[in-house]
């Protein structure tokens, strides 16, 4: 048994008067500490896959199993960081932290809670941003503040739905960096949605790719290097070289056999 | 910009000529307590002299002097008009000086007064904010009831609580209690429609964000959607407390035994129109106070949103 357990997972979503499929017959495990990666284009169904675990939508068919029981809802297992819209406006970046701790730990007193807060906004670098708006802090800032509040709400799966999708290149290699520092030792078990090929080889122990309407899973990788991984000793293996191109030609295969089978989705 | 130049402003110059125009003979033949009228303006010229020399900021330091100078032209104007040349009726339009003379003389009433009025309105409002803001987060929360209520509150919202009045008076047993109710109906109806409406229009991420924290709904309701929806929230705070104004100095001109509107009424009975005017600048310069630290009060809990 997995941490995460999804068998013949499927989801349809109802738009006026017609419902399609989303998720078609989905099914892999995850397993505890494990760092998988859901890649895919966009339409694959990977971020209503991410929405099931949430608990914010449910299956039509299939079951979602954690820790061996259905999900049903949302729960306190399940720390989550979106792409956008994640934090609350009017709180301040501190206050953010410490209201997701509030939520996932209520026995913690107020004091506990910043203090807690204050750490974690340490550990991402914004100790001197604390008292800041998320309006007044960067896109590569405010997702830093989700990060740390979902590592400080200390939940053992971490749902993270493209959450440095809108960062600018440069920010993104420093969070993909931080992410994984933070997260080696913790023995939490990740789920993160990406569209970035590189992305997904440098966090992953394993890479689900999916395939578009409806979503399936097109194949499941083991990425193949040890950790720690140092992003420019990667980048120079030759292994490493072969492996993006297996993984980029398995990534336009599905699109191209589409185009073929006179389905065009582009 | 030197010191000099500061000081050679229209502002000043329209002072120094509203001192000289007071020097013209009087033709009006009750008192004009023309003292009072220069103290004021003295006032205003300090007032206008600390901006000049404290002030750092340039476009506030115009801003200040430019309405002190509307004053004074305006001071000017009614003296000439009233006290000097006596053009128009002596009885409806006292000179200047005497009202402010009046003012003083009924401080001590006024204060009373505005005491009556500003309780029944701090009464009847805080109720309705109170009772409103909640009920339309739970209203706005469940869509269904939302719907329904929405329409209802369209209807009753949409009757102008001044023809309460009459009911009220039947239905309460003193005016007082028919005074709070009526601000209470004119604040409620548009908190609560606002409050909806700005639920409905949480964005839905917010929301989703808010659920995989796993809040419970009491902490969604005013953890989440009261903060989320309070800039949709002060649009009907704000125009509650508006026609709240409105209705109350409307309410007491009709039965009331005190109140600032009660004030007016009473002595444009009598045609004592000196105080008449009085009425009208106190009660000009409580609605623009109170409507100056409501505006502080939303800016500093809607400071999220700069």
């Amino acid at each position: 048994m997995g941490k995460i357990d999804i068998k013949n997972l499927t989801v349809e979503y109802t738009e006026k008067n017609h419902s399609f499929k989303a998720l078609d017959n989905v099914s892999f495990s995850v397993e505890p500490g494990e760092f998988v990666s859901i890649i895919g284009s966009s339409g694959c169904g990977k971020s209503t896959l991410l929405s099931i675990l949430e608990g914010i939508n449910s299956p039509a068919d299939g079951t979602v199993l954690i820790d061996g029981k259905p999900v049903s809802g949302t729960g306190f297992d399940r720390g989550v960081v979106l792409q956008h819209y994640s934090l609350f406006p009017w709180m301040t970046a501190r206050k953010n932290i410490a209201f997701g701790i509030k939520q996932a730990k209520k026995e913690l007193k107020k004091d506990e809670r910043l203090k807690i807060a204050d750490e974690f906004l340490e550990k991402v670098g914004l100790e001197e941003f604390k008292s800041k708006y998320p309006k007044q802090l960067s896109g590569g800032m405010q997702q830093r503040v989700a990060i740390a509040r979902a590592l400080a709400m200390d939940t053992d799966i971490l749902l993270m739905d493209e959450p440095f999708g809108a960062v600018d290149a440069k920010n993104r290699t420093i969070l993909q960096e931080l992410l994984l520092s933070l997260w080696e030792g913790s023995k939490k078990t990740v789920v993160f949605v990406t569209h970035d090929i590189d992305e997904a080889i440098f966090l992953s122990d394993k890479i689900i790719m999916m395939s578009t309407r409806p979503g399936r899973v097109h194949k499941e990788i083991q990425v193949p290097f040890k950790r720690p991984r140092n992003r420019t000793e990667l980048i120079g293996l030759k292994e490493y070289n072969d492996f993006r191109n297996e993984l980029i030609s398995l990534f336009y295969s599905d699109i191209v056999d589409k185009i073929g089978g006179d389905e065009v989705v582009l | 910009m030197t010191k000099k130049r500061r000081f050679l402003k229209a502002t000043n110059i329209l002072f120094i000529v509203l001192l000289l125009v007071q020097l013209l003979p009087n033709r009006v033949s009750g008192e004009t307590h023309t003292a009072y009228l220069v103290g004021f303006a003295l006032v205003l010229e300090a007032l206008a002299v600390a901006a000049s020399i404290l002030s750092k900021n340039e476009k506030g330091l115009n801003l200040s002097l430019d309405i002190i100078g509307f004053l004074y032209a305006l001071i000017i104007v009614w003296t000439v008009v009233t006290a000097k040349f006596n053009i128009l009726n002596e009885a409806l339009f006292p000179p200047l000086g005497k009202v402010f003379w009046q003012l003083i003389q009924d401080a001590g009433k006024i204060l009373v007064n505005i005491k009556s009025s500003l309780g029944i309105i701090v009464q009847g409002y805080l109720i309705a904010v109170i009772i409103a803001i909640p009920l339309g987060l739970f209203f706005g929360w469940s869509v269904r009831l939302g719907n329904a209520a929405t329409y209802i509150s369209k209807f009753l919202g949409s009757i102008p609580p001044i023809v309460y009045i009459p009911y009220g008076i039947a239905l309460l047993p003193t005016f007082r209690s028919v005074s709070v109710f009526v601000i209470f109906l004119a604040t409620f109806w548009p908190v609560l429609a606002s409050t909806m409406s700005g639920v409905l229009n949480v964005d839905k991420k917010t929301v989703d964000s808010a659920k995989v924290l796993n809040v419970s709904k009491f902490t969604m309701l005013f953890s989440v959607m009261l903060p989320a929806a309070l800039p949709q929230i002060f649009i009907g705070c704000n125009q509650g407390l508006s026609v709240s104004f409105i209705l109350l100095t409307s309410a007491e001109m009709i039965g009331a035994q005190n109140g600032m509107g009660y004030y007016i009424k009473q002595y444009s009975d009598f045609g004592d129109y000196t105080r008449t005017i009085v009425g009208l600048l106190v009660i000009g310069a409580v609605i623009m106070m109170i409507s100056f630290l409501f505006n502080k009060l939303q800016t500093y809990l809607l400071r999220w949103k700069q």
